[in-house]
């Protein structure tokens, strides 16, 4: 007894100290041995250069070995059945043994891997955010690769060069890039199409609500006007993924954009951060009007990805959001891609669209690295067309088929199912590489491409992606945004729910005040003026 | 474990006083300190040991540099949180969530045993121990699933109220419903479990002292109240003080596994809030400082309880 009960007094004294603790061994005896193996760097980095070639395959004459941390998610299967890595380690001379984490519990092992030191070689599809690529960059836990990139990375210089708000959506302050971002050329895979009943509408005779208003009545229809024929009231009206997404697809229709990573709208170089405007207000009151007459989908805070793509799979659903049709392949003819609605005030803006170098943090090289060279002409092949090709659709005639120099999966793979996701490492998203039109004939077939078409004229001229702070003031954004955020989501979905008046809504403005937004709002601006000049 | 430090501690005043002096006792009785090693060491290592650690909660960790090596912060940490405007929030719901715990699920127990222990059957009250008992044995995860799935707004609970004639609730949406579920389906399923230790201490009351008790005409409630009850409370006393010993944090697992946005007023605890934030969002030092608090005042509280129980009951831990 008296054994039970020291424990339990003790856990929570010690919650850090059993995770940390244990750790503080390992932290102090890797440190050593990692500036070590710093400081060997660079001398090593000129006795490389020889062994590592700047272009041509094999990259290295002597093979290697290297560990990469990534995440695997639930589509995938394990890393080294894939046909991309058992053949791009026969042609690279580079073997790499992937430490696999599911998504879930990813962030955890991930940071987990960097309180206790135990490093990979680089991490892979990492999700790193730009605290964390600053915090451990900062650190030297990750190296800083702009020089890596200029001399062993012909293809991502190439697409930084011609899209420059890749580099300024990676560089830190300082003028260093810790993380390679996945880069999407392709519009169409930088936004969720909003996909309407199309079958739906012309049973009940409507037309494709082009307002707030609209939409309102049409979701009214489908609920109640029995569209999919059974005689009873089982349709779902509206879904969306899991939480506040939806706030973001209908932010733009209230004139709310999403500038710079963050609630943000930037008008005439001057940022406000929306959260708590008055449009703010009118947006979770309509969504608190579709919520509360069971218009939106009642399960929207509570479904988890896979209950909402088979949503999509039903054809019983009336509007949904998503990339692609991929997910409901077998029923695509009932659905067809919209515009966003005007809103009240007349806005009309497809907001939730992501920048170029969309996958932040994708891949990350660290400091226990003793092949840097070679790691970034590993990973900068599949910043070309060949590398991304093989990533994405694995080998010809087995896989694919190529149709007018464009790749595309063939009948028989597609038929078995499941059999695409454990293929590829993008499915599930996050992968370091590039996607553009010749990579996209499954994620882009003709329907995304009208779907885009619809949206592409309420798309913002520029979109900025999230800065990047110096150390000290992504520490204070993060302290900052830990309250402020937590407080927008919950306030947010109570608002939608209803479970929290309206009544309340100058408490939730006073009580983001008091969190120092405004303190946000000017880092953010200072931040938005270095990247405009 | 405690045989070994029990038994050591009970032969050696029996020695004869010869050349007194605790080297000579241990040499003399080695086998038995030699057992007592193994639980020292598993203190040291694994509970005294960490405590190196605690030192981040007033340094800035870096990961890089070390435990030891991070730059001193001072109290920084702290101040932030008890600036935070959650500060208020998550004392208040870890503080009363225990607190209603232990008004609430601490007696049960005590009467379950009671109960028990006047069955006359031996086959039922064997029967009802054992139906009491297994809920225990169910994994948290498991337990939070069959919680959703009762409880939600189509689950077999909804669906009795709405045949009732009233309206379906959110249960597991609503703030003010997350503490009673929570308590409530504690109670369910540790009861038992926690019954069986005052069902021990009560055959060891002596059978005389009924016997005096029914000769005296005294009933059944009396004999409860007057004979069970004062024989059993010196473990009462020791288990409550062992509660208070775990007060702040509680049923981490199902906390967490039981949240979402909906009911985070009420839900949001300190263990919850390091995790969150400490280990997902790698604020090891603002959390190591935070979970420093709370130890904090969970050494406070049991320190009170046990000089309490001290002078009005005269049973105390030490």
């Amino acid at each position: 007894m008296r054994k039970h009960w020291g424990k339990k007094a003790m856990t929570m004294m010690i919650v850090s100290g059993l995770i940390l603790g244990g750790c503080s061994g390992n932290g102090n005896g890797n440190g050593n041995s990692n500036s070590g193996s710093e400081k060997e760097n660079t001398p090593s980095a000129a006795a490389g250069e020889s062994a590592v070639k700047t272009d041509g395959f094999p990259i290295v004459d002597e093979p290697l070995k290297l560990k990469m941390f990534t995440r695997i998610a639930p589509a995938n299967g394990p890393f080294k059945e894939m046909p991309v890595f058992q053949d791009y380690e026969k042609m690279s001379n580079i073997q790499v043994e992937f430490i696999e984490s599911p998504t879930d519990g990813f962030p955890e092992k991930k940071n987990l891997l960097f309180a206790s030191n135990e490093l990979p070689d680089a991490l892979y599809r990492s999700a790193l955010s730009p605290l964390e690529t600053v915090r451990y960059g900062s650190a030297g836990q990750l190296i800083p690769l702009e020089d890596l990139i200029d001399q062993y990375a012909p293809n991502l210089k190439a697409l930084m060069e011609e899209y420059p708000e890749i580099r300024a959506g990676i560089t830190s302050p300082e003028g260093h890039i810790y993380s390679i971002p996945g880069i999407v050329t392709l519009g169409s895979a930088r936004t969720d199409k909003r996909w309407i009943n199309k079958s739906w509408l012309e049973k009940l005779n409507l037309e494709v609500p082009e307002t707030t208003d609209e939409l309102y009545d049409v979701l009214l229809a489908f609920r109640d006007g029995d569209p999919n024929g059974n005689g009873q009231p089982d349709e779902l009206p509206m879904t969306a993924r899991k939480g506040l997404q939806i706030v973001n697809f209908m932010a733009g229709s209230f004139g709310l954009d999403l500038q710079l990573g963050y609630n943000i709208n930037i008008n005439d170089g001057k940022v406000e951060i929306w959260s708590g405007s008055e449009r703010h207000k009118e947006l979770l009151m309509y969504l608190n009007k579709l919520y509360s007459e069971k218009l939106l989908d009642q399960e929207l805070f509570s479904h988890t990805e896979a209950q909402y793509l088979a949503k999509q799979g039903t054809g019983n659903t009336g509007l949904f959001y998503d990339q692609t049709n991929n997910n409901f392949l077998p029923i695509m003819d009932q659905y067809v891609g919209i515009a966003p609605q005007a809103g009240p005030h007349d806005d009309r803006l497809q907001s939730n669209v992501a920048p170029v170098p969309r996958d932040f943090g994708a891949f990350a090289i660290t400091s226990v690295n003793e092949h840097p060279e070679a790691t970034m002409r590993w990973i900068d092949y599949f910043y070309g067309d060949e590398g991304s090709t093989l990533l994405r659709f694995g080998r010809e005639g087995e896989h694919y088929e190529m149709k007018d120099g464009i790749p595309y999966y063939t009948e028989e793979f597609l038929a078995i199912e499941g059999a695409q996701g454990k293929m590829t490492p993008y499915a599930g998203g996050g992968a370091p590489h590039i996607i553009n039109d010749k990579v996209a004939s499954f994620i882009n077939p003709p329907q995304v491409q009208e779907a885009y078409e619809q949206l592409e004229p309420y798309m913002p001229e520029i979109r900025y992606a999230a800065p990047m702070f110096d150390e000290a003031t992504a520490q204070q954004v993060n302290v900052l945004r830990n309250d402020i955020d937590k407080y927008f989501e919950e306030q947010s979905t109570k608002f939608i729910v209803g479970a929290l008046s309206f009544d309340k809504w100058d408490e939730f403005q006073a009580t983001l005040k008091k969190m120092n937004l405004e303190e946000l709002q000017k880092i953010y601006q200072e931040a938005y003026d270095k990247m405009a000049k | 474990m405690k045989s070994a430090q029990t038994s050591a501690a009970s032969l050696t005043p029996s020695q004869p006083k010869r050349g007194s002096g605790l080297p000579r006792k241990i040499a003399k009785r080695y086998d038995l300190y030699l057992m007592l090693l193994l639980p020292i060491a598993w203190y040291l290592i694994f509970h005294y040991g960490p405590l190196y650690g605690l030192q981040i909660a007033f340094k800035n960790f870096n990961p890089a540099k070390g435990i030891f090596g991070s730059p001193w912060e001072g109290f920084g940490h702290f101040e932030r949180f008890f600036d935070s405007y959650y500060f208020w929030r998550l004392l208040w719901n870890t503080i009363s969530i225990n607190l209603f715990s232990l008004l609430i699920a601490f007696p049960i127990p005590i009467l379950l045993a009671l109960l028990v222990n006047e069955i006359r059957s031996k086959h039922f009250s064997k029967w009802l121990q054992n139906i009491t008992y297994i809920p225990h044995f169910i994994s948290v995860v498991v337990i939070v699933g069959i919680l959703n799935a009762m409880l939600s707004p189509t689950g077999p609970i909804n669906m009795l109220i709405e045949a009732l004639g009233g309206t379906p609730t959110r249960f597991l949406e609503e703030a003010g419903w997350f503490k009673t579920i929570f308590i409530g389906s504690n109670i369910w399923q540790n009861m038992g479990w926690q019954s069986i230790i005052y069902i021990a201490a009560l055959s060891g009351v002596n059978p005389q002292l009924y016997e005096a008790a029914k000769m005296d005409g005294a009933s059944r409630l009396r004999r409860i109240w007057h004979v069970s009850l004062p024989g059993i409370a010196p473990v009462i006393v020791i288990l409550l003080i062992l509660d208070i010993g775990h007060f702040m944090n509680v049923g981490f697992e199902k906390i967490l596994l039981m949240q979402n946005n909906l009911n985070l007023e009420s839900s949001d605890v300190i263990s919850t809030f390091v995790y969150t934030t400490g280990v997902l969002k790698g604020e090891y030092s603002y959390t190591a400082a935070i979970g420093l608090f709370n130890s904090v005042i969970n050494l406070i509280l049991l320190l009170m309880v046990n000089r309490f129980a001290r002078k009005t009951s005269e049973t105390s831990l030490w």
